[in-house]
């Protein structure tokens, strides 16, 4: 049954819907407030950002004699942010629809999702992880309405807000939220020295030695990310939302590198129950550094068979004429939602999933 | 045995992991942020019944296998299993409790399933993606349950409980999803 019929048959769940509203509603507030000015970013573009790990949707703009052009939907608003930032507009957001193809048919992804990006001047990754607590404090506060919490007290919750059940498990967002660094993780949960690690051939020894399959072509991210989601992310603490914090620099994207370890950059993933929410850089403001990282992208686009584009030159050029020192951070609003509605699926966020549009 | 890869991973397919035989219970994309594509599974020993989780490169090779599937009818249960007959040449199978998981609930004496077998062992048997039971148990509860709008529990012929719309009335036939264990429609 589609959802519109659903909720025909069965009003009271519009509750998860209007949820979204208010969400949205106070998202602008926390901003604004605080003095951060909304950008309308493009959704359709000519050149995306360089990122082998998406594959974009490609649809062809035709003018009027209907001589085509390529364009693609865009995966997230962070170039165009980045390219006001240039500009000179200060402290900025976007809350927007992004598209990421392939995304589809599991519970954490829909190919068009919310996506919410602010960049900050003058701040590192530290001062977003502060300002990340404060904006999700103040949804819980702000958009839990009395039948929310009715719901979350059922499954044996106080009605503090500064707590939450999701699933079986009790989340205690009081501040500061815990902060845990990628090599301090790998070291406590999976007992890997990072610093061995880090080597192309021990990784593929020590990936060996567990019995995962590393072929000739395995590269040390996926390693990396294949030992993480084993025997590092189930482990990591429910109790609180947690920041994990400097990844190695091969999984690095747009983040800034580590002045006092070259090896790391300033990146961190919120988690929360489980949920990755969030991805932040300081950002990486050397265009040079920025076109090599675009370039490799692109190669490993092409090696993948994903579908190609010519990437954002005009990005570069902004970044030559200079991007000043900021921060920045994604964040899944409609996994926020999953959280604060306890649903397990992203379908149940969204009035018109995917699937259903189809 | 065949070689394949995870991109044909489907609910309820058969593979060595670890060289011991499993059953793929559930699976999903993964994405870790800025990262590559990988494939989560939950992976049921079937010697021992456990559950754990997996994660595969997108792409790497796995061993699927190989199960027959035939048509059989559940007898009775006999300990910690359950016996099936086939019609045909009167061979039977025993399917141990643990491989059935929640569809334990939902089996009906004199009912003819699906039983997989691997080896001559059965090893489970196909989940069917609705089943007939009849209400033996309904309050005439015209309020029902208002949190979740206009829904009442009741208790099926296999002694399982589902929730169902208010009009379901005791001795009536519905159609229940195994799988989640939820009311799907009148049957």
């Amino acid at each position: 049954m589609n959802t519109w019929h659903t909720l025909k048959d069965n009003p009271g769940l519009w509750r998860r819907y209007f949820l979204r509203e208010r969400v949205i509603r106070q998202i602008r507030l926390f901003f604004e407030t605080r003095g951060f000015h909304e950008v309308e970013t493009p959704i359709l573009i000519g050149h995306p950002a360089a990122e082998s790990y998406l594959d974009v949707f490609e649809t062809t703009l035709l003018d009027r004699n209907r001589k085509p052009t390529k364009m693609y939907l865009s995966t997230s608003p962070e170039v165009a942010l980045k390219k006001c930032m240039v500009a000179g507009i200060g402290n900025c957001f976007a809350l927007t629809k992004s598209f990421r193809n392939t995304e589809v048919g599991d519970s954490l992804h829909n190919p068009e999702f919310t996506i919410l990006e602010w960049y900050q001047v003058e701040a590192t990754y530290t001062t977003i992880m502060e300002e990340c607590e404060q904006l999700i404090l103040h949804l819980l506060k702000t958009t839990l309405s009395e039948r929310n919490r009715t719901d979350h007290h059922q499954q044996g919750l106080a009605l503090n807000p500064q707590t939450l059940s999701y699933q079986d498990k009790h989340i205690d967002f009081s501040r500061p939220w815990k902060r845990l660094s990628v090599k301090t993780a790998f070291s406590n949960f999976a007992h890997i020295d990072f610093e061995e690690f880090l080597d192309l051939k021990k990784a593929r020894a020590i990936a060996k030695s567990r019995g995962y399959v590393v072929a000739g072509s395995t590269t040390w991210e996926e390693i990396y990310n294949q030992i993480f989601l084993n025997e590092v992310e189930p482990h990591i603490n429910m109790a609180k939302p947690v920041f994990l914090y400097d990844f190695p620099k091969a999984v690095g994207a747009l983040a800034k590198t580590k002045k006092d370890d070259p090896r790391f950059v300033e990146r961190f993933e919120l988690y929360i129950a489980g949920l990755e929410l969030a991805d932040c850089y300081t950002e990486l403001t050397d265009w040079k550094e920025q076109k090599m990282r675009f370039d490799d992208q692109l190669k490993e686009i092409k090696r993948l068979g994903k579908t190609p584009y010519v990437y954002d030159h005009d990005f570069i050029s902004a970044l030559k004429a200079g991007l000043p020192d900021c921060a920045g951070i994604a964040v899944g609003i409609d996994r926020l939602l999953m959280l604060l509605l306890n649903s397990t699926d992203i379908k149940d966020t969204m009035l018109f999933p995917a699937e259903e549009c189809m | 045995m065949s070689t394949i890869s995870t991109a044909d991973f489907y609910k309820g397919i058969f593979v060595v992991f670890k060289n011991e035989p499993h059953q793929v219970v559930e699976f999903q994309h993964v994405n870790p942020g800025k990262g590559s594509a990988f494939v989560r599974t939950r992976l049921k020993a079937l010697k021992t019944g456990k559950v754990q989780e997996f994660t595969y490169k997108a792409g790497d090779s796995v061993e699927e296998l190989p199960v027959e599937t035939h048509e059989m009818q559940y007898l009775y249960p006999e300990g910690d299993a359950f016996v099936f007959m086939d019609n045909f040449n009167y061979e039977q199978a025993s399917v141990p409790k643990m491989l059935l998981g929640n569809f334990v609930k939902y089996l009906k004496i004199n009912d003819t399933y699906q039983v997989l077998l691997h080896e001559g062992e059965a090893v489970g048997i196909r989940i069917p993606k609705k089943i007939r039971l009849k209400v033996v148990e309904a309050d005439e509860g015209a309020r029902g349950n208002t949190v979740s709008g206009g829904t009442k529990t009741v208790v099926v012929e296999t002694g399982a409980k589902v929730t169902v719309p208010l009009f379901i009335k005791e001795g009536e036939m519905i159609a229940v999803d195994p799988e989640t264990g939820s009311y799907v429609e009148r049957a």
